[in-house]
């Protein structure tokens, strides 16, 4: 049997157009590679 | 090999994986692989545009957007989320419904949060009826259901969400259960069963239809039994309300003729009492008219009878009662054209002599005290002949002698100041005071 509160937890609100300019700018856009090019300067420094 | 290019390889793999499981329509397994492209290259642009139509796909407009807008801001140009964004913005009303469907699902998630189950699950009900294909608000509306043990209504929202993202996981709980509790679980295990346990046929088998059954004696009994019934049924259900609705609609025409009849003489009864009305005001027009005739004081035969009574005063030689009655007499009404001469004739005549004996009959007033039938006299004496001054001071004299000072100074007065040169502008400043 399900638990309800548990699965409630799951769901995640749904992003409103109007706060579409908020969530790009909150997008983490970090990739490999620049996690990457990071580490590198981080162990050259 | 570079590190870059190495990112770049293990990116474009999982964009293919993702493009692969978005073809089988298993959109969230290609949503996370595209996820995974990402991290390894951002500017994997194919990824990104491919994760936004499976947002859209999946009822999710506003993270679509994010995704295309990002892609166009990382590859400005031959970048198909242009195209996406534009089709987007060019359907008529179609953002302002997504966002109506995301603040809905928003709001309902809110009130199952705060126990208002039933408010969230008829606001679902609606929104998804406008957007079927919102996975999640298909599959949040399923789980109230569910919570409610309403399993069957569950059931046709998971149907809806897996229409759309064939294997996602927690629709595909979600169904498991649903079809445990309606039994469609069993059902499907024995068909599924059934499908496995098929052993080759042999030579001598016979295929027997399902429906096929021996008939006995009493079997036929009861086929026949069982047609009477069904004829009596379809009697009952298909010639009767036939037969009805053929009564029903022939009094409705009835009926339908019997208001227009009413309808057309209600229509005449209004055009008659109209006409009705138009006569009444034509009487009354008339009777107005003839009150007018005979009435005593301005009536146009009253107005006959007064020049009657001054023509036979001319005949008596009755200057007096002439003048009186010429002054009390209105010739204007007398305007039909047969009396024009003897009207004329009369006014000329009373010109030249008929003032002067009013004025002489508003002297005998004055001599009997009665100064408002002296003020009378020599008004009608003025009307004869308006440029007699001493009649105007004489009237001045009857007001003054009547106690109305204020009308006497204006007659004074106007002797004074229109007629300086008279012999009575020196008695009217004296009377005034002067």
């Amino acid at each position: 049997m399900l638990d309800f509160e548990e699965e409630l937890k799951r769901f995640r609100p749904s992003l409103e157009i109007g706060n579409v300019e908020d969530a790009i700018g909150k997008e983490d856009l970090t990739d490999m590679t620049d996690l990457m090019v990071e580490l590198l300067n981080e162990k050259k420094n | 090999m570079d590190v870059g290019m190495r990112n770049r390889q293990i990116a474009n793999a999982y964009y293919n994986v993702g493009l692969a499981k978005a073809r089988e329509r298993d959109l969230t397994g290609a949503s996370d692989a595209l996820k995974k492209s990402l991290r390894f290259n951002k500017y994997q642009t194919d990824a990104r545009n491919l994760l936004g139509l499976i947002y859209h796909e999946v009822g999710e407009v506003g993270a679509a957007l994010a995704q295309w807008i990002i892609s166009l801001n990382l590859q400005e140009t031959g970048n198909l989320a242009e195209e996406y964004l534009k089709v987007l913005q060019d359907a008529p009303g179609y953002l302002d419904m997504a966002d109506q469907a995301a603040k809905k699902y928003n709001q309902s998630l809110h009130y199952a949060h705060n126990d208002n189950e039933d408010l969230a699950v008829l606001l679902l009900m609606r929104m998804v009826e406008e957007v079927p294909n919102f996975v999640k608000a298909q599959q949040l509306l399923a789980l109230l259901y569910i919570h409610h043990e309403d399993y069957t209504k569950a059931g046709r929202c998971l149907f809806q969400a897996l229409r759309v993202d064939r294997y996602n996981p927690m629709a595909q709980r979600y169904m498991a259960i649903a079809k445990e509790n309606t039994g469609r679980a069993e059902v499907e295990k024995r068909k599924l069963k059934n499908a496995f346990s098929h052993r080759q046929m042999q030579d001598d088998d016979i295929i027997l239809p399902p429906s096929y059954k021996e008939n006995t004696g009493l079997q036929s009994i009861l086929n026949i039994l069982a047609g009477l019934v069904l004829g009596v049924v379809v009697l009952f259900f298909l010639v009767t309300p036939t037969i009805r609705d053929s009564i029903t609609h022939k009094y409705e025409e009835e009926i339908r003729r019997g208001l227009e009849l009413v309808n057309q003489k209600s229509l005449q009864i209004d055009e008659l009492n109209r006409k009705m009305e138009e006569a009444s005001a034509a009487q009354q027009e008339a009777e107005s008219s003839l009150a007018a005739m005979v009435d005593n004081s301005g009536g146009v035969i009253s107005q006959y009878q007064r020049l009657a009574q001054i023509l036979q005063a001319y005949r008596t030689e009755d200057m007096r009662t002439a003048v009186q009655v010429f002054a009390e007499t209105d010739l204007a009404v007398l305007n039909d054209g047969v009396l024009n001469d003897i009207v004329a004739w009369l006014q000329q005549d009373m010109a030249q002599n008929g003032y002067q004996v009013l004025e002489q009959l508003g002297d005998e007033a004055v001599t009997r005290g009665d100064m408002a039938q002296a003020v009378e006299y020599f008004q009608k004496s003025l009307q004869i002949n308006g440029e007699n001054i001493g009649v105007k001071y004489k009237i001045g004299l009857a007001y003054k002698n009547a106690g109305d000072v204020d009308t006497a100074n204006e007659y004074f007065g106007d002797i004074i100041m229109n007629h300086s040169d008279s012999e009575y502008a020196a008695q009217a400043k004296e009377q005034r005071g002067f």
